[in-house]
């Protein structure tokens, strides 16, 4: 079905070549897994495989044997980058149109193809903007359907998903996919090893370095998966986590309560609780459902967005806007929306020189900032320059200083590895313990039971449950 | 374009877009050499009736999109009005200075850009941009590439929008939203511009490379899922479009509200 065999490829701008002759074969109805680290390849890969490069992006390479089938489908990582019309009808028929179908053969064509990926809408005819993470991949993947592929490639599909979308998803191209070959790359494997037979093994040079059944692959490479900040199901059970997490924090002054606080969008009333009360050392997660308000509580928290009710610092009412920013920190989902900086070192030294501190206390604090957070190499880049880890790193690193009392955190861990995330975690485990807070939102429900010590949960827009989290010891599970 | 106001479809709705910009286009040419104020305010009182009785919104949403119009109305005729040349003078003040001449011009010229803001609107209110690039593939034989980019960039404009918004929040939590002098705003525009160009620019790019992944080539003849056609309505707003500038050049002529005829 595949067949590639020395394989040559670099990037134009790159100082070294990506791939030096990988070759490897896929046979018809195999299901397999590209596994490695961030940045080894593993995508290009997969797009050399279904012939976006080079048709679509260019770029040079070089194969002895180059054997790619025709019909690929490919499903992308980002919802919101995979469709060029407005509603679900219409991106579905551009998909036929591509193939020539008639018109009078296109509605059947289309409810077929929802039909199979269990799409239920009202009508076909919906604004694809109104559909959900879950729902707008599969939505991609019925349009990639419709394109009678041979070959699926996945791109990540689940990565931007929360975790009832990424279970939707998987179940569907299970579904669909069941007949087929499919190549996938992925990080989150927890739903997917019972499908994929096959892993191919790379390691950060992008050099194969195992090859084999699922089984195999896990039991003998099981520590280099670790390392690479893999996702793999037992990534947990094997985390020793901080001695400090979840223990009470000795002395638990009320920082901020609020009291009738609604959140409106437009004119639209979106959050409303009747009181919240946040402590020092106390480590907050927000779950619920998507779009149930998580974020907007948050935003409503910091006043970003219209509020009503009554908010008081510290027990004194609040009387300027100002002092939340001065005293509540915020991290946002994407990281490049907060830089303000073109250089990772000033970006860092911009909230001190806002403080008016002098170059010389702010070249230190800079320094030091460097250190925790692992960014003194990169020190001279451009903050977009960044791998995603460490822009999240950075984000962090700059938004919070030592004035801020609370830190609110828009899904901090999304889209990252498991070694970026547990860093991330035992960083604010260690700021907590300083006396801080933290809020999170957050769909990991092992960050909830292993680091928060209290949990709110959102629906439709309302406060339903403010539980304390006891600590407790995960209880270790297998895994096939 | 795309509101999220109600309308009711109407036949103006039903009409082939490609037709209808082709009689609306040569309407922008021929007001600006119309130099009769009593054709133009005939045909701004027709155009208008036309536009008021058959948009297919409500009234109230109607006179809410003239109040930008109204108010560019104002602006261009009163320029004109206090501070053009002319021999018959109404009212002197230091540098105001009304003429009969002045007056009528001014007001011409109002009627002219009022006359522009109906045909626009009720272009833009009337045509669904996905119909417009149907209709050019069909009719005008619009390249496919170029009708589905326009459709794709379409699709990125909410998207940015609610990223200004994130960008406006992020920068305020920072205290970075607000800045003085003219190099601080300078930098302030560098701040929210990078962010929301590189993230555009990164999903356009995507976006065309999932459109080639799902078989979008110049090479094959393609098929339409919306067939646009020439019908009746076309034929209707043809009509009337021609009623209303007969009768409203003839009764220029027959029933002036101004004497003036040429306002040079």
């Amino acid at each position: 079905m595949i067949h590639i065999e020395q394989l040559r490829l670099k990037f134009p701008g790159a100082e070294k070549r990506l791939f030096t002759d990988v070759s490897l074969s896929i046979k018809k109805g195999e299901k397999v897994l590209l596994l490695g680290p961030s940045g080894c390849g593993k995508s290009t890969l997969l797009q050399v495989m279904a012939g976006i490069i080079p048709r679509s992006i260019d770029v040079p390479m070089k194969a002895k044997k180059l054997h790619i089938p025709n019909r690929v489908g490919y499903v992308f990582q980002d919802p919101d980058a995979q469709f060029c019309m407005p509603y679900v009808d219409e991106e579905m028929a551009f998909v036929l149109e591509n193939l020539g179908v008639p018109r009078e053969e296109m509605n059947e064509k289309i409810a077929h193809m929802l039909q199979r990926v269990r799409l239920r809408l009202p009508h076909v005819h919906v604004p694809i903007q109104t559909l959900s993470g879950g729902m707008k991949q599969r939505l991609a993947i019925a349009s990639v359907l419709a394109l009678e592929p041979d070959v699926l490639c996945l791109d990540e599909p689940t990565a931007l998903l929360d975790e009832e979308g990424t279970k939707t998803v998987w179940e569907t191209l299970k579904e669909v996919a069941e007949d087929r070959t499919v190549v996938i790359v992925e990080h989150k494997i927890d739903h997917i090893l019972d499908f994929v037979e096959r892993i191919i093994l790379f390691n950060e040079h992008g050099e194969i370095i195992a090859d084999g059944s699922t089984n195999e692959i896990f039991s003998t490479y099981c520590s280099f998966i670790a390392e690479q900040g893999i996702w793999y199901p037992d990534v947990w059970e094997t985390y020793e986590k901080p001695k400090t997490a979840q223990q009470p924090y000795v002395q638990a002054d009320v920082l901020l309560h609020v009291q009738s606080l609604r959140g409106f969008r437009q004119k639209e009333e979106k959050i409303a609780v009747d009181e919240l009360k946040i402590y020092a050392g106390e480590w907050i997660a927000i779950t619920g459902e998507n779009g149930a308000g998580k974020s907007t509580l948050l935003q409503s928290l910091m006043k970003l967005i219209r509020t009503e009710g009554d908010i008081y610092w510290q027990q004194q009412p609040l009387t300027n806007d100002e002092l939340l920013y001065d005293n509540i920190a915020f991290v946002f989902q994407n990281p490049e929306f907060q830089f303000v900086t073109n250089r990772v070192d000033d970006e860092l030294a911009y909230a001190f020189r806002l403080e008016k501190r002098s170059e010389h206390e702010v070249a230190e604090e800079v320094e030091r900032l460097l250190e925790r957070f692992h960014l003194n190499e990169h020190r001279h880049l451009h903050p977009y320059q960044l791998s995603m880890g460490q822009k999240r790193r950075l984000s962090v690193a700059a938004s919070v200083t030592e004035r801020h009392h609370i830190l609110l955190l828009d899904e901090p861990t999304f889209g990252q590895d498991a070694k970026n995330t547990f860093a991330l975690l035992e960083w604010l485990e260690a700021y907590r313990q300083q006396g801080k807070a933290i809020v999170m939102v957050t769909h990991d429900e092992r960050i909830v039971s292993q680091f928060a010590t209290r949990r709110w949960v959102i629906e439709n827009g309302k406060l339903v449950a403010d539980e304390p989290i006891a600590p407790r010891m995960l209880v270790r599970g297998g895994m096939g | 374009m795309r509101w999220n106001i109600e309308y009711k479809e109407t036949w103006l709705h039903q009409t082939n877009p490609t037709a209808k910009l082709l009689l609306f286009l040569p309407m922008f040419v021929v007001i600006v050499f119309v130099h009769n104020p009593n054709v133009l305010i005939n045909w701004t009182i027709g155009f208008t009736a036309l536009f008021m009785l058959f948009s297919g919104y409500r009234m109230k949403h109607v006179l809410l999109f003239f109040v930008p119009f109204l108010f560019i109305f104002i602006s261009t005729s009163s320029s004109m009005i206090l501070f053009g040349k002319g021999e018959t003078t109404w009212f002197r003040l230091g540098l105001i200075h009304i003429t009969e001449e002045s007056f009528y011009r001014g007001v011409h010229l109002g009627f002219r850009t009022l006359l522009f803001a109906i045909f626009g609107l009720m272009f833009a209110l009337t045509t669904k941009p996905v119909l417009l690039f149907y209709s050019l593939m069909q009719q005008a034989k619009l390249k496919p590439k170029y009708a589905y980019s326009f459709l794709a960039a379409i699709r990125l404009l909410p998207i940015m929008l609610e990223e200004f918004q994130t960008v406006h929040q992020a920068l305020k939590v920072r205290r970075a939203a607000k800045a003085k002098g003219f190099r601080g705003k300078l930098e302030l525009m560098k701040r929210y511009a990078i962010p929301l160009l590189s993230q555009s620019i990164r999903r356009a790019q995507r976006i065309a490379v999932a459109m080639e992944a799902k078989g979008f080539t110049s090479e094959r003849t393609r098929t339409f899922y919306y067939e646009v056609t020439l019908g009746k309505y076309d034929v209707y707003l043809f009509v009337v479009m021609c009623v209303i500038v007969a009768v409203g050049y003839y009764m220029a002529g027959a029933l002036p509200y101004v004497a003036i005829k040429d306002v040079r």
